[in-house]
């Protein structure tokens, strides 16, 4: 019992979120006209409150493991949760009801419910210490998203698209099921810290096993970030699903299945030493992870190219994203977390800012395909330097803070040593190919002609504010650099006893 | 061969026969009532395995809940495919390629892997899961409600006809 | 004497056949099927090794929630068939055919 309590001391954000969703269902159920309005109002106090313990709690340096293990809380797991908790504020906030055409006419109160819902699933991911804690929070993100895509219940390609990924991520998840259910037979114990006391001594006799369940739960995170080969669900699911849900779906599943990958990659399959990890055992999954990282850079920003609709470019372009963030797990080593935190940080940004203008312009002109994005610089100024400003920052481009991401990332693995500089290479190739299409967009935005009789957008002004948000988070962190440098050396703290 | 190792062979084949059967049958209903016997082999092999809690949910909520609400989804959506199926197989041979293999490396994988044998002898276990899902596993055990009332919201509201809410 | 082996791969069998059905069946739920194949078979894993290997019960926990999970995987997922089924008549994943790939 008193274990229970101390627990909940640490637990404050998730708290928060349980009483929000909680609140938001009966506030809901409960009608009235005002209804919409209270259960916005709820979710976002909600989502500050809880954004404010998960600050408070990386500001303390909280750690430990709590609920017996099933839960662990240290500086990496804070990070991690703050960048989660402002992915959802930031989309119900930005990307509101008024401003996503497809939302319109749906229930709101379910809406919330579902964004509280999967920010706890999220967190709860993030911190998982034991196997069973991360299949059940893995599958609680998973269900969530599943039915926050299926939104649009009238729109057919909503209907495929949400179809497609629950099949696709039930696979993908049994399959790790599989997995850890092998690693529970070799080590005997379903903690994460248990089971990497036993592989750090080693398993005796053949290695089969172990290296089938590496390989399948690869596959589980696989699914989650969408690397290649596992991404074939992305760019239909992005399609099919209502923009701000994309937004979403592109930062927070993503960035929570990266903590967890370095939480179990780092924290399980590697012993820590200072600065550095050690492999354990003898699976070699960094080579593994190498050649997964490769092909996801390069299929996503190859298949992007010749995108048209705007939602499925960005898609291809989040896949081509993970591959740099895989290259921070790859590292194995301070650098190499810290390089990851602060890309998702910027990504979180870039991502974000790209979608909404994406949002604004089909509000206003009902359409998502690039070929009717000629003549926005004439008639919405304001949105198009923006999107100049995201472009260029998912680019890397500096001074944007998508620069400061992919400086760290490809800094980590050039650290690694010389055996590791092509791999750098092959990512800076990468940057450069993604230049193609995102400058695309901006030369159809600003350069082109068309849609002379079009127009000019009145973007509300609250969307107006929102874009100068958007835009001032990328422009202005470089000024910060130190700071969020600080920040991130901090933050790399794995907890990892029980 | 003692009379658990005989009822152990009866179970086992029920089981993979029943699963082979969900997998090539023709008929979706028939699929269906082969995977309540799979269900039902598997709370079986749970019985010889002395996880008796875990047999009687394995009953309740998998032939009870899941089987039943899949062969809802069955009827309710029967009527217009079943002409489709008969041109569906395309890829029967390759799958089973890949099928086989998975089979032999996995088994494979289970024969030569020197697991450990600490074992424990088959006795009542609903006391002591109740003790674990109120102790160490009390979080998870939380978690489960919450996404249990996630998947009854979200189903419910996908379902529903009406446009307001 | 039937031990650890045995069961381990009657659960190798169960996920082949799992996997066959994913990749031969086109009918949605009858993917679904072959995924709860799949889930089974791991959950004979996980309770074999709770009887012959760990010797905890930690395995037979697991498995309650791996069934937990299912039941709200199939609920979600039928909601989404049937509402597929009401707007075009036809749960064939093949005839999913609007978004490309």
């Amino acid at each position: 019992m008193e274990e229970v309590l101390r627990s909940l001391g640490l637990f404050k954000p998730e708290i928060a979120l349980t009483a929000g969703l909680l609140l938001v269902v009966i506030v809901d159920s409960i009608g009235g006209a005002w209804r919409n309005g209270a259960v916005r109002i709820l979710s976002i106090a909600t989502l500050a409150v809880a954004l404010g313990y998960a600050v408070e709690l990386q500001v303390a340096g909280a750690q430990g493991a709590i609920f017996s293990g099933m839960l662990t809380v240290d500086p990496l797991g804070s990070f991690f949760k703050i960048i989660l908790v402002l992915a959802s504020l930031l989309i119900i906030t930005a990307f509101t009801f008024r401003a996503a055409r497809e939302l319109h006419g749906l229930g709101q109160g379910e809406f919330h419910a579902l964004i509280l819902a999967l920010t706890l699933s999220n967190l709860l991911l993030a911190g998982a210490n034991d196997i069973v804690m991360l299949y059940l929070a893995l599958e609680m993100v998973s269900i969530t998203s599943y039915v926050m895509v299926a939104y649009l219940k009238g729109d057919r390609m909503s209907n495929e698209a949400s179809l497609k990924y629950l099949l696709f991520g039930a696979v993908s998840t049994g399959g790790m099921l599989y997995g850890l259910s092998l690693l529970y037979g070799l080590t005997g114990t379903t903690s994460l810290p248990g089971i990497r006391e036993v592989l750090a001594t080693g398993v005796p006799g053949p290695q089969l096993a172990l290296y089938l369940a590496t390989l399948l739960i690869v596959v589980g995170f696989g699914f989650k970030i969408a690397a290649v080969p596992f991404h074939f669900w992305c760019p239909d699911v992005y399609q099919g699903a209502a923009t701000p849900v994309t937004a979403l779906l592109s930062v927070a599943p993503k960035a929570a299945g990266f903590g967890i990958a370095v939480r179990f990659f780092f924290g399980t399959f590697a012993v820590p030493v200072t600065g550095t990890w050690d492999l354990s055992g003898v699976i070699d999954w960094q080579l593994l992870l190498v050649v997964i990282s490769v092909a996801t850079m390069t299929l996503g920003n190859v298949a992007a190219l010749t995108q048209n609709n705007m939602k499925r470019l960005l898609a291809y372009s989040s896949i081509a994203h993970a591959g740099y963030i895989l290259m921070g797990i790859v590292a194995l080593s301070d650098v190499g977390a810290r390089s990851l935190l602060i890309y998702l940080f910027a990504y979180l940004f870039m991502n974000l800012g790209a979608f909404l203008v994406v949002t604004l312009v089909h509000l206003h002109d009902g359409t998502f395909d690039l070929r009717d994005y000629p003549g926005l610089y004439r008639r919405a100024p304001l949105l198009t330097l923006a999107m100049g400003l995201f472009m260029l920052s998912l680019i890397g481009i500096p001074p944007l803070v998508g620069f400061l991401g992919k400086l760290y990332v490809f800094g980590a693995v050039i650290n690694m040593g010389s055996g590791y500089y092509w791999y750098a290479a092959v990512g800076a190739v990468n940057a450069a190919i993604a230049g193609f299409y995102y400058l695309r967009v901006l030369k159809v935005m600003f350069i082109d002609a068309g849609n002379e009789d079009k127009p000019p957008l009145k973007l509300a002004f609250v969307d107006r504010a929102w874009l100068l948000f958007f835009a001032a988070a990328n422009l202005l962190p470089v000024l910060f650099w130190s700071r969020i440098d600080e920040w991130a050396r901090g933050a790399v703290v794995l907890y990892t006893g029980r | 061969m003692t009379a658990a190792d005989y009822v152990f062979w009866v179970f086992a084949t029920a089981t993979v026969v029943s699963g082979a059967v969900v997998v090539f049958a023709r008929s979706l209903i028939y699929s269906a009532f082969a995977l309540l016997f799979t269900f039902f082999g598997v709370a079986g092999l749970y019985v010889l395995l002395g996880a008796d809690f875990l047999a009687a949910t394995q009953l309740l909520i998998y032939v009870g809940g899941i089987l039943v609400l899949l062969l809802f989804g069955v009827m309710l959506t029967h009527r217009i495919y079943d002409l489709k199926l008969r041109t569906e197989k395309t890829q029967l041979g390759p799958g089973l390629i890949v099928a086989a293999g998975i089979f032999i490396i996995f088994a494979n994988a289970a024969l030569i892997t020197e697991w450990p044998t600490v074992g424990r002898e088959p006795a009542p276990t609903t006391k002591e899961i109740g003790r674990l899902f109120l102790g160490e596993y009390l979080l998870a055990f939380e978690a489960a409600s919450v996404l249990l009332l996630v998947a009854l919201i979200g189903a419910a509201m996908i379902v529903r006809r009406k446009k307001d809410a | 004497m039937i031990g650890l082996s045995h069961y381990l791969i009657v659960s190798a069998a169960l996920l082949s056949l799992g996997i066959l059905g994913l990749l031969t069946r086109r009918n949605a739920v009858n993917v679904l099927m072959s995924i709860e194949l799949i889930l089974n078979s791991a959950n004979v894993n996980l309770v074999a090794f709770s009887r012959f290997g760990a010797g905890n019960l930690d395995g037979q926990v697991f498995a309650v929630f791996v069934i937990v999970v299912a039941a709200a995987e199939v609920a979600v997922a039928l909601a989404i068939v049937l509402t597929m089924y009401r707007l075009r008549r036809t749960p064939n994943l093949d005839d999913a055919d609007i978004l490309r790939g």
